[in-house]
């Protein structure tokens, strides 16, 4: 009996270490990861019913909910350079997202308490989306510190991963509440509600604030060492490659406009490329972030960059058959596995200790600048010359811009190295 | 901390499913109609002709209503299955959009001339406009969709038109996927919007939309088969043709608003002047005959003469949608 049981007690630590030699993922990784799936399962399912709430049950007409969109879009901006600093300078990265979390649950409570006026509406998503800007850099920077510096990559593709998870089920459970208590939006808004209470709960109760990297000595960092990141030696190169990569990537929203000029969709079929793109996501996010780690980051983020030009192909045909459709949406969704958590682990071992959340802040801010210059250059060069013109141009542009941004991201990672 | 942690968080797991389960539970059970059973009446003035409209309960007008007939003055509700939000009909086939029973999703049917759904299918955004050309050939359907935001624009929508063959119910093209020419020449650009078709009375191959880009809203002229539109003229949405084809009514839009007045324009000269109705309409109009229009202000239905005579009358209470049955009488 005591053999049998020692044996066993043998056999188990190492088949857990076999599996976990292969994905050792820190705890508090996972349980942000959990914060994120639940706090976007939670404003996932507002987003999936809310044009319909406003339109249905609130008569407003269409074009208020443009303004309402737009609002949802724009409200995050630079909310996050200012959270991701105040999180560095009061080492409380925990709080400061915790912070976040709570306004975007007080905004569902908010939904389901006082949701039946359109300027109402308007103000919760509002505050919403400053709720994601305060929490995305201290988040962020969370992971970074739980992680050692050879498994950053692969732990940005387990949280990425989870989150999108959440995206998709968000959707799922609006539908199959709206399907079981028709046009009850209450009942979406009172579960999501719940989801983000959950988010909250397991970031108080189950996230480590002080992380094994966290800096615990030394005088907090004063806002003039954030503004030096502009400068440093190995982060600078690491901006000015993510800025001109944005610039150059045409962005999803144009890539699925561009396919529905070129495809002979059924209506019905629309929704499911944003479907198939983030199932290819989820299903890369994790074996991506892995082999970063393995063969390093920066071959890795530039493969993915440039898996955007098979995109461009498709985009390019003049007759797209359902198998191009499919390798145009799977390397979107390889692209975004490879690109966004990879470029913010490179942060992540690039930036010191104290100052991981501003630079986070920082290179996100640059990053969603990027892609606003990059999408109005797009417009621009499609009303100017034409779809197919502005494509080519974009292509040559990423060419160029990967090009520029090798040397650029190596010198980086180089210097995180010796550092 | 670790272990006191994850238990009270499992708790609140439990509490949570319990909480959210029971009011979906309690909600399933009460209320929750999608459709109304509001009904219209007529209103002071009387038409010869008559015209088919959806009813509309006033303090909820997003909610599908039912499809009835006003003749002489007399109300009949024509079906009992189909209810909508949007509908037209022509020569025996018949186009009704509206919410889906779960009321977070939009479908449309295709109906015949006892008013049965013969084809039903999903669509991707909330209805705006319907059509059918006069000889029942082809549909059209545009709705509004919230995916596509270009920019971070505020007040960016988007609009998505599509053809229908009214036989088979399936889409025959969208207008996004058509050529346009601008002065002779290619015209395009990632803002693109198209809504509003109406049909050629005499060659339903032909019809005329609106291009929506920028801060203007062209006249287009469109070919079916080629797949092909072209620019006429700015400031015209929601263009309406006139029996003998020759005149357009339209939504012409106060500059720099969400306001419109309506106006007819001759397709001629495209010259318009605006009729006499001096509220704001967001409809895209109907011809009762040769001389009036029918519209309606999203609550009643009005007539007004389309030569910019006389004053708006009421014809329908509590009604919008306006078809004209002139054929079919």
């Amino acid at each position: 009996m005591y053999q049998v049981e020692a044996s066993k007690a043998l056999l188990k630590p190492r088949l857990w270490a076999r599996r976990s030699a292969r994905l050792r993922v820190p705890r508090n990784v996972i349980m942000l990861g959990a914060v994120s799936l639940l706090t976007d399962v939670s404003s996932e399912m507002v987003a999936t019913v809310l044009p319909m709430y406003l339109i249905f049950s609130l008569g407003a007409s269409p074009l208020v909910f443009g303004a309402i969109d737009g609002t949802y879009r724009g409200a995050a901006a630079l909310v996050q350079v200012l959270s991701g600093f105040t999180s560095d300078r009061w080492r409380r990265h925990k709080e400061v997202a915790g912070l976040g979390y709570g306004l975007s649950a007080l905004g569902k409570v908010a939904l389901v308490a006082a949701g039946n006026t359109v300027g109402g509406i308007g103000a919760i998503v509002a505050v919403d989306r400053v709720g994601k800007g305060i929490r995305t850099a201290p988040r962020d920077a969370l992971i970074s510190l739980s992680s050692a510096k050879d498994k950053l990559a692969t732990s940005f593709g387990v949280h990425r991963a989870m989150d999108s998870v959440g995206a998709m089920l968000g959707p799922l459970f609006a539908f199959g509440i709206l399907f079981l208590a028709p046009a009850r939006f209450d009942a979406v808004f009172v579960v999501s509600t719940l989801f983000a209470i959950l988010g909250l709960a397991v970031l108080v109760l189950n996230v480590e604030g002080k992380p094994r990297r966290a800096p615990r000595e030394g005088s907090p960092p004063r806002f003039r060492a954030a503004a030096a990141l502009l400068e440093d030696r190995s982060f600078a190169p690491l901006l000015l490659a993510a800025a001109g990569l944005s610039v150059a990537s045409v962005s999803d929203a144009m890539i699925y406009v561009g396919l529905q000029r070129t495809i002979d969709f059924e209506p019905a079929v629309f929704p499911l490329l944003y479907v198939m793109t983030a199932i290819s996501f989820m299903a890369l996010a994790i074996p991506v972030g892995q082999l970063a780690d393995r063969i390093g980051k920066v071959p890795v983020l530039l493969a993915g960059q440039a898996l955007l030009f098979l995109v461009y192909g498709v985009l390019l045909m003049t007759s797209v058959g359902y198998l191009a459709l499919i390798v145009c949406l799977v390397a979107l969704g390889g692209y975004f596995a490879a690109t966004e958590g990879v470029l913010t682990a490179l942060a992540g071992a690039v930036l010191p200790e104290k100052l991981q959340a501003s630079g986070i802040g920082i290179l996100i801010t640059v990053i969603s600048l990027g892609r606003l210059v990059s999408s109005v250059a797009f417009g621009a060069l499609w009303f100017a010359i034409g779809l197919h013109s502005a494509i080519l141009i974009f292509a040559l542009g990423l060419g160029v811009a990967i090009a520029l941004a090798a040397p650029l991201l190596l010198r980086a990672q180089n210097a995180a190295l010796d550092g | 901390m670790d272990s006191r942690g994850g238990k009270i968080t499992v708790a609140l797991v439990v509490a949570c499913v319990l909480l959210g389960g029971g009011y979906v539970a309690y909600a399933a059970l009460g209320p929750g109609e999608t459709s109304t059973d509001a009904s219209p009446s007529a209103g002071r003035s009387a038409s010869d002709v008559a015209v088919m409209v959806r009813a509309v309960d006033p303090s909820s007008p997003a909610l599908n209503g039912g499809v009835f007939v006003v003749e002489d003055g007399r109300v009949r509700r024509r079906s009992e299955d189909l209810s909508c939000e949007r509908v037209y009909y022509a020569a025996g086939h018949g186009i009704c959009m509206g919410v889906a029973p779960s009321g977070v999703d939009y479908t449309a049917s295709v109906f015949d001339d006892e008013l049965e759904p013969q084809h039903s299918m999903r669509l991707t955004g909330l209805p705006s406009r319907a059509r059918v050309s006069a000889d029942g050939r082809y549909g059209s359907m545009t709705v509004f969709v919230s995916g596509d935001a270009y920019l971070s624009a505020p007040a960016a929508f988007s609009t998505r038109t599509y053809v229908l063959d009214m036989k088979s119910g399936k889409t025959v093209g969208q207008l996004e996927q058509f050529g346009v020419a601008k002065d002779g020449a290619p015209f395009d650009a990632v803002d693109f919007n198209f809504w509003g078709i109406t049909f050629d009375p005499t060659d339903s191959n032909r019809f005329y939309a609106t291009l929506g880009t920028g801060d203007h809203h062209y006249l287009v002229e469109g070919d079916i088969r080629g797949r092909a539109l072209r620019v006429l003229r700015d400031g015209v949405e929601c263009p309406s043709l006139s029996p003998d084809g020759k005149r357009i009514a339209f939504k012409s839009r106060i500059e720099g608003t969400n306001r419109w007045r309506l106006h007819v324009l001759d397709v001629a000269t495209l010259a318009d002047q605006p009729v006499a109705e001096k509220r704001s309409i967001d409809d895209q109009a109907e011809w009762l005959d040769a001389d009036t229009l029918v519209y309606s202000d999203g609550e009643n239905v009005y007539t007004v003469p389309a030569d910019g005579s006389g004053e708006a009358a009421l014809l329908v209470r509590d009604a919008t949608s306006p078809v004209a049955l002139r054929s079919s009488r």
